[in-house]
C-alpha cells in the first residue's frame, strides 16, 4: 500500500459539470490539490459550493468532466464501473451525513456486508465486524437495528462499517451535520484517534468547530478552491 | 448463502404481497400438473381397459347413421361366408348382447347375457373352472362363464360355483369358469357381459329372430390386420349387395388408443396453452413486483453499491429474490397439483376402472422446476439489470 511519492490523492484540474437536460450546473470548475498519507483534512464553503460533488468525486461515486484523479497512482478516471466499486470496497470508507445503514438489518450485519462482497466467509465476517464494533466503542449493541440506536451510535456503526476492509482513505460528508454537539465531540475524537493510528481522513463540515479538528482545511467557493491551509490544531 | 437469507427477509417481511404475487404461479403450475397427475391416471386407466381387447381382434358393426340401417345388418351367413373367403381369419365371433334375469340357487339379479367364443377369452384369468372348450362353442353347449360382478352378486357367499348351474329365460346352463376380479376395473366388464355363453348357444336360445349387433373376427397375422379389415368391410358390403350408401365401422385396440390418444392429445394441449398463459400472466406479475421492489429499495441499492458491491453482486440478490419467489410459488403449485391431481385420481379413476394410482412424481417435478427456473430468467432478470445499472450517486439521492 505504500506508494513512492507517499500521494495517496491527487487531484489535478478536475471540474464537474452536471447536465440537467439542457441546463448545465457546473459543481466543479478546476480543483487542484493533494493529499498525502495519514493526513486530515477538512474541506469547508458555504452551500452549494462543490464540497459534495468534491467528495464523491474523490470516493469514486461519481466521474470527473475534465482534469484528472489518480489514487495511490492509479488514474481513475480511466476505470470501469466494477473497478471502481472495487476501489471502493477496498480502499475507501464513506461515511454519510445520513448514517445510510441499512433498516431491518442489525449493526453486526451492517458492519460485515462490506466483507461479504469482498468475497469473505460467514464466520470470519462476524467475528471482523464485532471487533470493529467494539473498536468504535459498540461492542454490546452488535444485535441492534438501525432504528434502535441513537444518531451518535448509528454514526458509530456506520465508521465501522466504513473500516471493516481497512480502507487507507476515510472519507466523510457532513459526518456530524445530524448529531448534537456532544455526540459530535465524540465522533470527532473517535477521527482523531484513527488519524493518530495512520488513517488519512478526509471530511466535509460546515461547522469552524469540527473543522478546528483537522490539521489541514480547504475552503471551496462556486467549485474553485479559495484557501487550503494547515490549522493550529487544537491538541 | 446471505442473498437468500436475504431475500427471504425481503419476502417474509410483505407475506400478503409475495403470495399475492405468487398466485399466478400457484394457480399455473397447480393446474399444468394436476392435469399431468390425471392425464397419467386416465391413460394408465384406459391401458386396462383396452388390456381387456385382444391384440388379433377386430370388430366390425354397421354405422348407426346410415339411412335404412336395417340393410346394413351383419347375419350369421355374412359372418361364415367372411370367415372363408378373407384370408387370415382364424375365428369369428357374432357380437349380441341382452339383458336378462339371471337366477342361480335362490337368488336372482338381472345381467347382460352375451356371446363368447373360445378365444374371446383366452387371455382372461379365472378364479374358478376354466374358458369355453372348442367342443363346447362348436357344439352349442349348455355352458356359461360368469363376470366376477354378477359371481358376487349370485353367490354372496362365496365358494366355488362351478358344475352348478344358473337359469336364464328358462334354460339352463352350467357354470364352467368364473372370471378373477378385473386389474382393469369396473369398465372393462362392460366390454363382455356378465354372463358370456358360446355364441352358438346364445344365437339358438336367446336371439330369436332378433339382429346381431355385429362381428369380431380374430386373425393369426396381426402385422396385416389392416388390409384384412379392408378386406371384411368389402366383403361385407358385396354380401350386402353394394347397396346406395352402405357403411360399417371395424375398431381395433389400435383404432381406441389413436382416439383415446387424440382426446388426450387435445386435453394436453388446452392445458399447456392454459399454462403458458398463465405462465405468462405470473410472469409479468413477478417482472411488476421485482419492479417496483427495486424502486423501493433503490436507496439500498445506493448504500450497497457505495459501499463496493459489485454490478454482478447486486444483479445476483435480486436475481436470487426472483428466484426464491419463483422457487415459492412453483413449489406450492407443485404440491397444490399433486394433491389435487392425487384426490381425484383416487376418489374418480381409481374407483372406477379399479387401476393403481400412478402419480408422475418425476415428471411434475420437473415441470416445476422448469416452470420457476423459466419464469425467473424471463422476468426476473430484467428487474435484477435494472438494480444492478442503478447510478450510486442517484440511488442514494433517492428519496
Ligand atoms: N445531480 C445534480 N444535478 C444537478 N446539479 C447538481 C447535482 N448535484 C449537485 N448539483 C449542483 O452542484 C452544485 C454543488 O453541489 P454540492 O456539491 O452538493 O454542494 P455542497 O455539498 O457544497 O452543498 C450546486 O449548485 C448543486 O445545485
Ligand atoms: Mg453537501
Amino acid at each position: 500500500m505504500n506508494n513512492t511519492a507517499g500521494r495517496t490523492i491527487e487531484i489535478t484540474s478536475v471540474t464537474k459539470v452536471y447536465k440537467n437536460g439542457q441546463l448545465e450546473v457546473p459543481a466543479l470548475r478546476g480543483v487542484s490539490f493533494s493529499v498525502e498519507r495519514g493526513e486530515y483534512v477538512a474541506i469547508m464553503g458555504p452551500s452549494g459550493s462543490g464540497k459534495s460533488t468534491l467528495m464523491n468525486v474523490i470516493g469514486c461515486l461519481d466521474r470527473i468532466t475534465t482534469g484528472s484523479y489518480s489514487l495511490d497512482g492509479t488514474d481513475v478516471s480511466s476505470l470501469d464501473d466494477n473497478e471502481l466499486a472495487e476501489i471502493r470496497l477496498k480502499k475507501l470508507g464513506f461515511i454519510f451525513q445520513g448514517f445510510n445503514l441499512l433498516a431491518r438489518t442489525d449493526a453486526v450485519k451492517n458492519v460485515a456486508l462490506p466483507l461479504f462482497y469482498a468475497g469473505i466467509g460467514a464466520r470470519e465476517r462476524t467475528e471482523v465486524a464485532k471487533a470493529k464494533l467494539l473498536e468504535v466503542g459498540l461492542g454490546d449493541r452488535g444485535d441492534h437495528k438501525p432504528n434502535e440506536l441513537s444518531g451518535g451510535q448509528q454514526q458509530r456503526v456506520a465508521i465501522a462499517r466504513a473500516l471493516v476492509n481497512n480502507p487507507a482513505v476515510l472519507l466523510a460528508d457532513e459526518p456530524t451535520g445530524n448529531l448534537d454537539s456532544q455526540t459530535s465531540e465524540d465522533i470527532m475524537r473517535l477521527f482523531a484517534d484513527l488519524n493518530a493510528g495512520g488513517r488519512t481522513i478526509i471530511m466535509v463540515t460546515h461547522d469552524e468547530e469540527v473543522a478546528a479538528h483537522a490539521k489541514r482545511v480547504i475552503r471551496l467557493r462556486d467549485g474553485l478552491i479559495v484557501s487550503d491551509e494547515a490549522t493550529a490544531g487544537r491538541f | 448463502m446471505i442473498y437468500f437469507d436475504e431475500a427471504m427477509r425481503v419476502l417474509l417481511a410483505n407475506k400478503i404481497r409475495t403470495l399475492l404475487t405468487i398466485t399466478g404461479l400457484i394457480i399455473g403450475v397447480g393446474a399444468v400438473i394436476a392435469i399431468q397427475v390425471l392425464g397419467n391416471g386416465m391413460s394408465g386407466a384406459v391401458q386396462g381397459i383396452l388390456g381387456g381387447l385382444a391384440d388379433n381382434s377386430f370388430s366390425i358393426i354397421p354405422n348407426g347413421q346410415q339411412g335404412d340401417f336395417r340393410k346394413a345388418q351383419v347375419r350369421l351367413r355374412d359372418i361364415v361366408a367372411i370367415k372363408n373367403t378373407v384370408p387370415n381369419i382364424s375365428e369369428a365371433l357374432p357380437l349380441a348382447i341382452t339383458r336378462q334375469v339371471v337366477h342361480a340357487g335362490h337368488g336372482h339379479s338381472p345381467a347382460t347375457v352375451a356371446t363368447a367364443s373360445q378365444q374371446r377369452w383366452a387371455k382372461a384369468e379365472f378364479a374358478y373352472g376354466r374358458n369355453f372348450t372348442a367342443d363346447e362353442v362348436a357344439q352349442r353347449g349348455a355352458v356359461c362363464l360368469l363376470s366376477d360382478k354378477i359371481y358376487q352378486r349370485l353367490f354372496p357367499k362365496g365358494g366355488d360355483p362351478t358344475g352348478t348351474s344358473i337359469h336364464v329365460a328358462d334354460k339352463r346352463y352350467i357354470i364352467v369358469g368364473v372370471m378373477s376380479p378385473p386389474k382393469a376395473g369396473v369398465l372393462n366388464i362392460q366390454l363382455g357381459g356378465d354372463v358370456s355363453l358360446p355364441y352358438t348357444t346364445y344365437m339358438r336360445d336367446l336371439l330369436q329372430g332378433h339382429p346381431l349387433n355385429g362381428a369380431s373376427f380374430y386373425v393369426s397375422d396381426i402385422p396385416t390386420m389392416p388390409q384384412t379389415e379392408v378386406a371384411v368391410v368389402r366383403e361385407m358390403k358385396r354380401l350386402h349387395k353394394n347397396a346406395a350408401g352402405i357403411q360399417y365401422f371395424t375398431f381395433d385396440k389400435k383404432t381406441f388408443n389413436q382416439a383415446i390418444g387424440g382426446i388426450f392429445g387435445a386435453l394436453t394441449f388446452v392445458v399447456s396453452l392454459i399454462g403458458a398463459v398463465s405462465l405468462l400472466v405470473a410472469g409479468i406479475g413477478i417482472m411488476n413486483i421485482m419492479l417496483v421492489s427495486v424502486t423501493e429499495r433503490t436507496r439500498e441499492i445506493g448504500i450497497r453499491k457505495a459501499i463496493g458491491a459489485r454490478q454482478g453482486q447486486i444483479l445476483m440478490q435480486f436475481f436470487i429474490e426472483a428466484l426464491v419467489l419463483c422457487g415459492l410459488g412453483c413449489g406450492i403449485g407443485l404440491i397444490i397439483g399433486l394433491g389435487i391431481g392425487f384426490a381425484v385420481d383416487q376418489l374418480a379413476i381409481v374407483k372406477l376402472t379399479g387401476t393403481a394410482p400412478n402419480v408422475p412424481w418425476i415428471q411434475a417435478t420437473l415441470i416445476a422446476v422448469i416452470f420457476a427456473s423459466v419464469v425467473t430468467i424471463a422476468f426476473g432478470l430484467y428487474p435484477a439489470f435494472r438494480a444492478a445499472r442503478l447510478d450510486p450517486i442517484e440511488a442514494l439521492r433517492y428519496e
